[in-house]
């Protein structure tokens, strides 16, 4: 695959680098062929698929929070938003996430760490550089961080702010990592690429060059989810180091002298576990995801392989199916007959319904929020999409829909499922109006590994008795969409045909004709 | 007039307020209205995951949280302006959304490239689709400022001319920044209730006791606007009296409590011209009731063996800080040890502020602080003279709360330790449930 290049500051978004889309529409079959891993793709790995594209659009997540979503949850170090004070109101949300994350591992619970620049309108006009150094001292002079991050925004990235030349400065200077994060919003159509560009700045600059190794040492790239892989990977003797959430800069300048990393998810963990395979000759598990019974086994038997254990492995898989094997048995009877709809990241909705379709849980429909063709690593042992079709079928109705709501709706009707999985916010609620119970995924650890199916079938147990409440509150709800929306059954017919928003007949529909004329002064001045 | 920038830090953590483009929310609290939101991908979900979700759960309704249009502006519109792609999902908009009203607010990248959005929504309103549009760019102010821009677009684009008759006894009310303040439901619902109480007719704009647009289109005739506020809707206020004719009438003080209540309505009816029969039977009525739940709180409050905490810090915006310093002082008689304003007031309404606090009652007067700054509140609180037992803050302050052993009580955002939904803390009903609130946190951490 493509040599992942750390001369440059910036990342290559993932669209420049997978061929990554947020639009799609079709079944999971065709979109494993006309993806960059088929041999019956016609252009190619890396290629960009048939995305498409319509007038209406709803709120997407930026580069940028991802970046506060990683680097700000560091441990000892501090994330600077380069920005006007509007980029960091989401800093109460990453907050919450962090020390309920910092609870669930076991760590000292406080606030992150996150500091705005404030940047004013002054700043537009003369630039914004000078107030980056002011913050920079004062985030050193309050908490003496072991390293600062600088994010930038679609703001500084506009007026041109030389950023690169004050954290060199100031590396220099304070004599730990100040490592810029370009992450303008308007750069990327997927958040995702703020993940990697966070994960391009540590391997730039927190990452040590090896001087020893620590053969039982495994990075898990994940979130804030809790401690599942420390006791499965103890079975083979081996610790781990998760990173890059809630991990000190200690834990990430360490991943050089692993053994191997893994991810909980491959759209997170792509571009360092290949980072850390080329720059740093720590090797990556050339596996499925640990999702289900098929994925778990060899997820296993992989990380087994790369770090000698295989004497250790095969007794271990044995005794684990053996131990769930009458608890899967017990909640396949329970959830027999149930429907499912899985909307979450991609690859995290790859293994998803293949622990529901395990489980007997049926699965026709999902919404995932983007698609990458292809990995960094460009092997296909990671495509999870064609793992998932090839071993549990296709699934008829698979949108890629950057968390449109709109379109949810439709595919929601359309689908009709007893019940969601979800994660990212703003489609649980929807549903819930619509009478479908959802599961918010908030620990996305809960699915992984053998007990990953067992946490998950009773999860749905728990779940499916909210339609009590959902289909009470969908009584008394109305939608905010038109007659004409509710009334289409193909969530992306705006793509297809999107000369229909200029229908006016239709336009008329949506606007009461019992409203009076407006009486405007100044309007347009 | 752009400023040259202070070469002073005016660096910000931990964010007690959004940006200007926060002020969509302005739009979602007017029930029927769809705000459209001209700016990146991630402004719109920052905006509502904080001041909406994160801060009291409070939920997003119709025209809100994930629901509501966004451009998500890409590099094309950088390079290239964004006028044409606002215009088609303007157009779309209209096409897949219900909506009495729709509010365009731009952000950063619109006003930096300099987009003609008065020129796009121009464009539709003359196809009289009801759209308004203001500029809200993130590095023009906060969402307090936003504010006051979108309520000025919606009158100025959407309401119009008037010179007709005024209506003797209906008042607007312009009070607390819907979703910023995180009780602000039902806050509004208890400030019309015991407005009506004395006789007025309310227009109280905002949340579920608002008729939305056509409420709206009834603000002209209104005899007078109340600004409810230390500061924010004066600038409204005084927009409406030059378009409108309109006097006003400004009590910086929220009433919380019986006696701060009582007085608010005494000023307001008279002002008004309420029949002072009428006020003075609603307060009667009121008080009764209020003082029955008192008088059962006073064996609480009074004999509970192991003593209740008296000094308290407030930290939250200079309106909720005041409003709830009055009444700790006033009704329950609690010490204010520590003041600190956190939403950055325009600098000409800083000396009035200070001011209405060195009259907290006739013998406490309180110097307050202005910070927005997280590190530097959270030192001040740690480094305080007198150490406070109660913090009336946000969920930021948990931390140094836990290490001075003060009991926190979340009023103001972000509040993601609370899960509200019609409770109120103002007026005569709110300041009940404020007193469950303050004392169920203090006596739950005793043991």
């Amino acid at each position: 695959m493509a040599k992942i290049n750390l001369e440059t500051t910036a990342v290559e978004s993932r669209e420049q680098r997978l061929g990554t889309i947020v639009y799609w529409d079709g079944n999971a079959q065709e979109l494993s062929e006309q993806s960059g891993y088929s041999k019956k793709s016609k252009c190619g790995k890396g290629c960009n698929l048939c995305e498409m594209k319509g007038p209406f659009t709803q709120p997407s997540v930026c580069s940028e929070q991802m970046v506060e979503c990683q680097a700000g949850n560091v441990r000892e170090a501090v994330l600077i938003q380069h920005a006007p004070i509007g980029c960091s109101a989401s800093q109460s949300m990453y907050n919450t996430i962090y020390r309920i994350g910092l609870a669930s591992r076991g760590h000292k619970v406080e606030n992150l760490r996150i500091s705005s620049t404030n940047l004013t309108e002054g700043d537009m006009v003369f630039g914004g550089v000078e107030k980056l150094r002011l913050t920079i001292e004062d985030v050193w002079n309050h908490y003496h961080p072991q390293a600062i991050f600088v994010g930038t925004s679609c703001a500084t990235g506009i007026i041109g702010d030389d950023v690169d030349s004050v954290t060199e400065e100031y590396t220099e200077k304070l004599g730990i990592p100040v490592i810029p994060l370009h992450c303008e919003g308007f750069r990327s159509k997927h958040w995702s690429t703020g993940f990697d560009q966070t994960q391009h700045g540590i391997l730039r600059q927190i990452v040590r060059k090896p001087t020893k190794k620590q053969e039982d040492l495994v990075n898990v790239i994940n979130l804030w989810g809790s401690d599942v892989f420390g006791p499965m990977l103890a079975n083979l003797n081996l610790r781990v180091n998760y990173v890059v959430d809630m991990a000190t800069v200690e834990e990430l300048a360490q991943m050089s002298e692993a053994a191997v990393t893994v991810a909980f998810c491959n759209t997170l963990g792509t571009y360092l576990a290949e980072g850390l395979e080329q720059a740093f000759g720590v090797p990556q598990a050339r596996a499925p995801q640990p999702y289900g019974v098929l994925g778990t086994d060899a997820w296993l038997r992989e990380i087994a392989r790369i770090t000698h254990r295989e004497h250790l492995v095969e007794d271990f898989i044995k005794s684990e199916h053996e131990r769930i094997a009458p608890q899967v048995e017990e909640l396949k009877k329970k959830l027999k007959g149930l429907e499912g709809f899985i909307s979450t990241g991609s690859a995290y909705a790859h293994g998803l319904i293949e622990v529901m379709r395990e489980l007997g849980v049926t699965i026709n429909g999902s919404v995932v929020f983007h698609h990458d063709p292809v990995y960094d690593s460009g092997d296909e042992s990671q495509d999870t999409l064609a793992h998932l079709v090839d071993n549990y079928g296709n699934v008829d109705n698979f949108v890629v829909s950057i968390r449109q709501p709109f379109q949810f709706f439709t595919a929601l009707r359309k689908n009709n499922p007893d019940f969601i999985l979800i994660r990212h916010n703003g489609l649980a609620p929807l549903a819930a109006r619509l009478g479908i119970p959802a599961a918010p995924l908030g620990d996305e650890h809960i699915a992984i590994g053998y007990n990953g199916l067992i946490n998950m079938g009773n999860l749905i147990l728990e779940i499916i008795e909210r339609k009590r409440f959902c289909q009470d509150l969908s009584k008394h709800v109305t939608h905010q969409y038109t007659d004409w929306w509710a009334a289409q059954t193909d969530p992306a017919i705006l793509a297809k045909h999107p000369e229909l928003i200029w229908d006016d007949a239709d336009t008329a529909e949506a606007i009461p004709s019992k409203r009076p004329e407006p009486v405007r002064d100044g309007a347009g001045q | 007039m752009t400023k040259q920038p202070s070469m002073k830090s005016e660096s910000i953590s931990r964010a007690r307020f959004g940006c200007a483009i926060g002020a969509m929310h302005t739009a979602v609290a007017i029930p029927g209205t769809v705000p459209i939101a001209d700016c990146g991908p991630g402004c719109a979900d920052k905006q509502y995951i904080s001041l909406v979700f994160y801060n009291g759960f409070q939920g997003s309704g119709y025209g809100g949280g994930a629901s509501l249009p966004c451009v998500n502006t890409t590099e094309k519109e950088v390079v290239f302006g964004g006028n044409d792609r606002l215009r088609e999902l303007i157009q779309a908009s209209t096409k897949v959304m219900k909506a009495d009203l729709f509010v365009v607010t731009t952000g950063c990248i619109s006003d930096i490239v300099g987009d003609d959005v008065a020129s796009v929504v121009g464009d539709f309103q003359k196809k009289n689709v009801p759209v308004v549009y203001a500029e809200t760019g993130g590095f023009r102010g906060n969402n307090f400022i936003g504010h006051e821009e979108v309520v000025k677009s919606i009158v100025d684009q959407y309401v119009g001319g008037y010179d007709g008759p005024k209506e003797q006894g209906l008042v607007n009310v312009w009070t607390e920044l819907p979703y910023q303040n995180t009780f602000w439901r039902g806050d509004l619902i208890e400030i019309k209730r015991i407005l009506e109480g004395i006789g007025l007719k309310v227009n109280i704009l905002f949340g579920h006791g608002s008729g939305g647009v056509e409420e709206w289109k009834t603000v002209p005739k209104a005899q007078f606007n109340l600004v409810l506020h230390t500061w924010l809707g004066l600038s409204v206020a005084k927009h409406l009296q030059a378009k409108y004719g309109q006097p006003f009438l400004h009590v910086p003080v929220i009433p919380v409590g019986s006696i701060g209540t009582t007085s608010f309505l005494r000023e307001v009816g008279t002002y008004a011209g309420a029949d002072p029969k009428k006020v003075e039977a609603f307060i009667k009525d009121e008080e009764s009731k209020y003082y029955k739940y008192i008088e059962e709180f006073s064996e609480f409050y009074c004999e509970y063996f192991f003593g209740v905490p008296s000094k308290f810090a407030v930290v939250t915006d200079s309106a909720y800080a005041l409003a709830i310093t009055k009444f700790a002082v006033n009704n329950l008689g609690l010490i204010p040890v520590k003041v600190i304003i956190t939403e950055d007031p325009p600098e000409e309404h800083r000396d009035a502020i200070r001011e209405q606090f060195h009259r907290i009652a006739d013998d406490v007067s309180v110097e307050v602080e202005f910070i927005e700054d997280g590190f530097v509140i959270e030192e001040a609180l740690r480094n305080s003279e007198r150490r406070p037992a109660i913090i009336f803050g946000t969920t930021w302050d948990r931390d140094v709360a836990k290490d001075i052993k003060a009991g926190i009580v979340e009023v103001s955002f972000p509040a993601s330790y609370e899960v509200v939904l019609s409770r109120s803390y103002v007026g005569y009903r709110g300041a009940l449930s404020f007193i469950e609130k303050i004392f169920t946190v203090t006596i739950s951490a005793s043991a």
